[in-house]
């Protein structure tokens, strides 16, 4: 028995090392996918949003607001074009994401304590950018606003102190929980790298039961009399085993090299990450079982694995979804593995929430197999 | 090379094909080595080889349908490996089965005479010869052997082409069809046709006017009696040292 | 024209024979953009779970909480009451955002003592996190313009004074080409591309690798038949149903997932037909070169996320390592989202995104050509040792 077991398993060793597809997928595919995810958000932050300044007025009131805007976190001047015309020419081939105009008038304005109008423009089409340009106009047109009004109280012949109380207002600070600096790479470098994985996962293990039945080497299996559970479980051992391996120079990159966020301890995501690698196999498994040749187990394989990073509300939130589609996300495992990865590696969210979310992939992971083992039977 | 045969002797027939120094190489394997012979207008020309001699490579070759490694080979004076022209020319019977599976006999017909830009007028002569009309709403996979191999010989024939090359034509299937390929195939050679013809079984010898014998990748024509004796001695000298492993 | 006519026809009866062909040239590309147009159908993030600690319970704290509670950005969830319980919620996702007010808030504010308010939000998701930064900064604008002006009016200014002093330098922000900053305009053509880009490569890139399984392609090396005619034959149906596609996509996104397709209709058209011809005649190309189905329907899935994340579609080109650029550059990928955008968002003309058009003008040339110049020879099959699933065929049931 262990040793026809074992005889299986090596086997299937033998066989995922040559096949070429599979063994770039697994070897090198969550691997690639890791460094060029780092490359991309190797910025990590997105400071410096490129502002054009279009001062028309170019008098000491209107540098010291061009100071202002300079000064503010996130904007970085790169223009100073001569009209509005070439502001929106500018914005409108992407070389700024801000624009400023401030008018003729602007200076005299100022000293007159007459009313004046500043523009700021936002380019909304890439809303990364745009949600944090509109954050640091808010600042700064804040502090502009409080500026100009205590002059102009001051100039009504207001005392300075009562000026300074109606703008007094309330300060707020801000603190960005689990994930301090903003950092976009903590937020999507692991988890992107991750999707890549189990998209290798969901290819390797749709190969499972059609791998064996679609070959004409299944009459030597059955002829053999080798029992199908004792075949399929020492291949899903097999297979199990070579994801965990496969994922873990993921982690160390990504915990080691690339130092981001790991609040719950290693063994716990590792324990967490296998029960993911089980509910994953189970639905390469089931794809495999019914499907007729290696080419649509694939694709059914697919058809879930592909959109289910989108799917799993790790980037737009389940919350944000309609009603309809939440329950049908929540079958996923992958919906449950990327929000767990994003609760246990930022906050640390506990083990009482980690047994919940794996319980939920432990069960999606019977179903399938349950199922994978009645198409397998009636075959 | 004493009991090679020479083709018709007039001088003043030309070749239809020209094969010379033909090599192809998978790998580090040689497959063909240094292969080079004419086959002349008329003739039923024979490969003979066992299983894995590489007929089908030189097959395939011919039929312009596989890149060779270096040599030279003219089909009625194009230069297979510089022009497609030829392929109007000629016409091709694989071992292996290569119909479109997911068509009927009837689609097959149709389309293929579509891809060799031969006119719908060349189907019905064929298919009544080779008794295909039960079968055009049959998708070939369902095909039986014999039937399937008739379809092929009428797919390959529908451009009426000079040069026919059928690999292995005939394996075991059944005396009907067996029979209706041999009158197609004789009825093609009357009308001006020209064969080249694979096989690996000796009982089709006697059917060529030559045959070359393909042997670890070099090729040597011979009569067809020329033939019957080389098999025959290398029966005997099999069976000999059968004996003496025995004794 | 009757072999290109024969052979597109063959095709066709081919797409719809094969149940799963057939779905995924027709019905998955719809599919999966109705599905991620669900996702993003509602396009800006609201009622999002706001915890508030009001350790101060006076006027001013009462008064900041329902300028909170007044805003729809924000959906208060009543049982945080405690700075630990925000802890808990935030950690469990319960809220994503809190605000604790201090003890003795309002005596200090009345005695110009420093105090501030404590706004905390999960930043484990930035699209929660970028968005709550920037609302809750606007609701305490809004509430500081609200405590000024009535701090003017108890020092017996008119209304119109106190507006003329609360504007007296007033910063319009005007948001241009998607001024709700929403998602659906942001990000679902840009996956919808990636949709067309993906399955017109894969439905292309199976057309030869089938005949190469079913042995049949010898039929086509060994016919009479140009190459530029197998490959218009072969190409044609999917270039047809790609434009199909395209337009069906267009139309579900705009009139359902309600994304802000302006721009020059022309344009629109010219871009996807570049797009649409790039697609078909590369995948043609990718499936003359591949041994078989299997791999060419792995290597293509997992590509399509580094495609998507390497053009600058999101996270942008301006932060991305030049080197990664250059190579996002060379993929039309790239430059049909970007392009896309342009014209149907920023509303630019022919002029301003001729470089685009120049770009992918070229790539459909290239493509056109690669596709054109396949091999009608095979080659010699080359000796790997052992291999699995290298050659022309895979496991499967016939």
């Amino acid at each position: 028995m262990l040793r026809q077991s074992l005889a299986i398993m090596g086997r299937e060793v033998r066989y995922l090392w040559r096949e070429r597809g599979l063994r770039h997928i697994l070897l090198l595919g969550s691997l690639l996918g890791i460094l060029l995810f780092w490359g991309i958000y190797s910025a990590q932050v997105l400071k410096e949003i490129p502002t054009a300044v279009v001062d028309l007025d170019r008098t000491k009131q209107s540098r010291e607001l061009v100071d202002g805007i300079r000064n503010a976190e996130y904007l970085k001047i790169v223009a100073v074009p001569e009209s509005f015309q070439a502001m929106e020419e500018m914005i409108k081939e992407g070389r700024a994401v801000v624009g400023v105009v401030i008018p003729e008038d602007y200076g005299k304005k100022v000293s007159l304590h007459r009313q004046v109008r500043v523009l700021m423009v936002v380019d909304g089409s890439n809303i990364i950018y745009a949600t944090n340009a509109s954050t640091a106009i808010l600042t700064v047109t804040r502090t502009i606003g409080t500026r100009a009004g205590i002059a102009t109280l001051l100039a009504r012949g207001i005392p300075l102190s009562q000026a300074e109380d109606a703008y007094r207002g309330v300060n707020i600070e801000d603190e960005p929980w689990f994930n301090p600096t903003l950092n976009y790479a903590y937020f999507l470098v692991l988890a992107l790298a991750l999707n890549i994985w189990q998209q290798c996962c969901t290819l390797t293990a749709c190969m499972n039961v059609i791998g064996e039945t679609g070959l004409n080497s299944w009459r030597q299996i059955r002829a053999a009399g080798v029992s199908r559970l004792q075949l399929f479980f020492s291949k899903s051992l097999v297979h199990i085993i070579v994801f965990m391996i496969t994922v873990l120079p993921v982690y160390l990159l990504a915990f080691e090299v690339f130092k981001l966020p790991l609040r719950c301890g290693f063994p716990a995501l590792l324990l967490f990450t296998l029960v993911f690698a089980v509910a994953v196999h189970g639905i390469g498994t089931l794809m495999s079982s019914f499907a007729r040749s290696a080419v649509n187990s694939s694709r059914f394989g697919m058809i879930v694995a592909l959109p289910s990073f989108v799917l799993s509300g790790y980037t737009w939130p389940v919350e944000a979804m309609p009603r309809w589609l939440q329950p049908l996300v929540k079958v996923l495992p992958q919906t449950w593995f990327f929000q767990g990865i994003n609760y246990f590696t930022f906050n640390n969210a506990g083990w009482g929430m980690m047994t919940h979310y794996m319980l939920i992939m432990a069960a999606t992971a019977v179903c399938c197999y349950a199922l994978a083992a009645l198409f397998i039977s009636r075959s | 090379m004493s009991e090679t045969e020479q083709g018709p002797k007039e001088a003043t027939v030309q070749p239809l094909l020209r094969v010379a120094a033909l090599q192809q190489r998978i790998g580090r394997r040689v497959v063909l080595k240094d292969v080079s012979f004419e086959v002349f207008p008329g003739e039923r020309f024979g490969i003979f080889g066992l299983a894995g001699s590489g007929k089908t490579a030189l097959i395939h070759i011919l039929a312009g349908v596989d890149r060779f490694t270096s040599g030279s080979v003219e089909i009625l004076g194009h230069d297979i490996g510089k022009t497609e022209k030829f392929k109007q020319y000629t016409g091709l019977v694989t071992q292996e089965r290569s119909l479109f599976q997911d068509l009927t006999a009837g689609e097959n017909l149709d389309f293929i005479a579509a891809l060799k830009n031969a006119g719908r007028e060349a189907i019905p002569p064929l298919v009544e010869r080779l008794a295909l009309e039960d079968y055009l709403k049959t998708p070939v996979s369902r095909l039986e052997a014999g039937v399937y191999q008739r379809l092929s010989l009428a797919c390959a024939l529908l451009n009426e082409p000079r040069l026919l090359l059928a690999d292995e034509l005939i394996t075991g299937f059944d005396l009907d069809s067996r029979r209706l390929i041999l009158d197609e195939l004789a009825g093609y050679l009357e009308r001006g046709g020209t064969c080249v013809w694979s096989f690996s079984s000796m009982e089709f010898a006697g059917l060529m006017s030559r045959v070359g014998w393909l042997e670890n990748g070099e090729l040597t024509v011979y009569s067809p009696q020329a033939v019957w004796e080389k098999w025959n001695e290398l029966e005997r000298s099999s069976a000999r040292r059968s004996g003496e492993a025995h004794a | 024209m009757r072999q290109v006519y024969n052979i597109a026809c063959y095709e066709v009866a081919h797409i719809f024979k094969d149940f799963i062909l057939f779905l995924m040239v027709f019905l998955v590309p719809l599919g999966y953009a109705a599905l991620f147009g669900a996702v993003y159908v509602a396009g800006t993030l609201t009622d999002i779970p706001l915890g508030i600690v009001d350790l101060d319970d006076s006027r001013l704290s009462h008064e900041i909480v329902t300028a909170f509670r007044n805003s729809p950005r924000f959906h208060i969830v009543e049982t945080i009451g405690t700075y630990s319980r925000l802890e808990e919620g935030m950690k469990n996702g319960t809220v994503r955002a809190g605000i604790v007010i201090p003890e003795n808030f309002e005596k200090k504010t009345e005695l110009h003592q420093k105090t501030k308010i404590m706004t905390c939000y999960d930043a484990s998701n930035l699209i929660w996190g970028y968005n709550i930064r920037k609302y809750a900064l606007e609701v305490l604008n809004q509430f500081n313009a609200g405590h000024t002006a009535e701090y003017l009016a108890g020092l017996g200014m008119t209304k119109r004074e106190i507006r003329d002093i609360l504007d007296t330098v007033s910063c319009t922000t005007e948001i241009w080409y998607n001024p709700t900053l929403s998602y659906a305009n942001f990000l679902f053509m840009g996956l919808v591309m990636m949709i067309l880009h993906q399955l017109g490569l894969l439905s292309a890139g199976l057309t030869i690798t089938r005949e190469k399984e079913h042995n049949s392609w010898i039929q086509y090396l060994a016919a009479p038949v140009p190459g530029w005619k197998i490959f218009l034959g072969k190409a044609l149906p999917y270039f047809i149903a790609g434009f199909f596609n395209y337009g069906l996509l267009l139309w579900f996104a705009a009139r359902f997932v309600h994304v802000k397709i302006w721009g020059s209709l022309p344009l629109i058209l010219l871009l996807g037909l570049l797009y649409d011809v790039i697609i078909t005649s590369f995948g043609f190309f990718l499936s003359t070169q591949a041994p078989n189905s299997l791999q060419v329907t792995r290597y293509l899935m997992l590509l399509s996320v580094p495609l998507f994340l390497i053009s600058g579609y999101t996270w942008p080109g301006t932060h991305i390592p030049a080197a990664l650029n250059a190579l996002a550059r060379a993929l039309p990928y790239t430059w049909m989202a970007e392009g896309f955008r342009l014209v149907t968002l920023k509303e630019l003309g022919p002029g301003e995104v001729r470089i685009t058009l120049v770009v992918m003008g070229v790539m459909a040339a290239a493509s056109l050509l690669l596709a054109l110049a396949f091999a009608r020879r095979r080659n010699s099959p080359v000796e790997q040792g052992l291999t699995v699933n290298g050659g022309p065929a895979y496991p499967g049931k016939n």
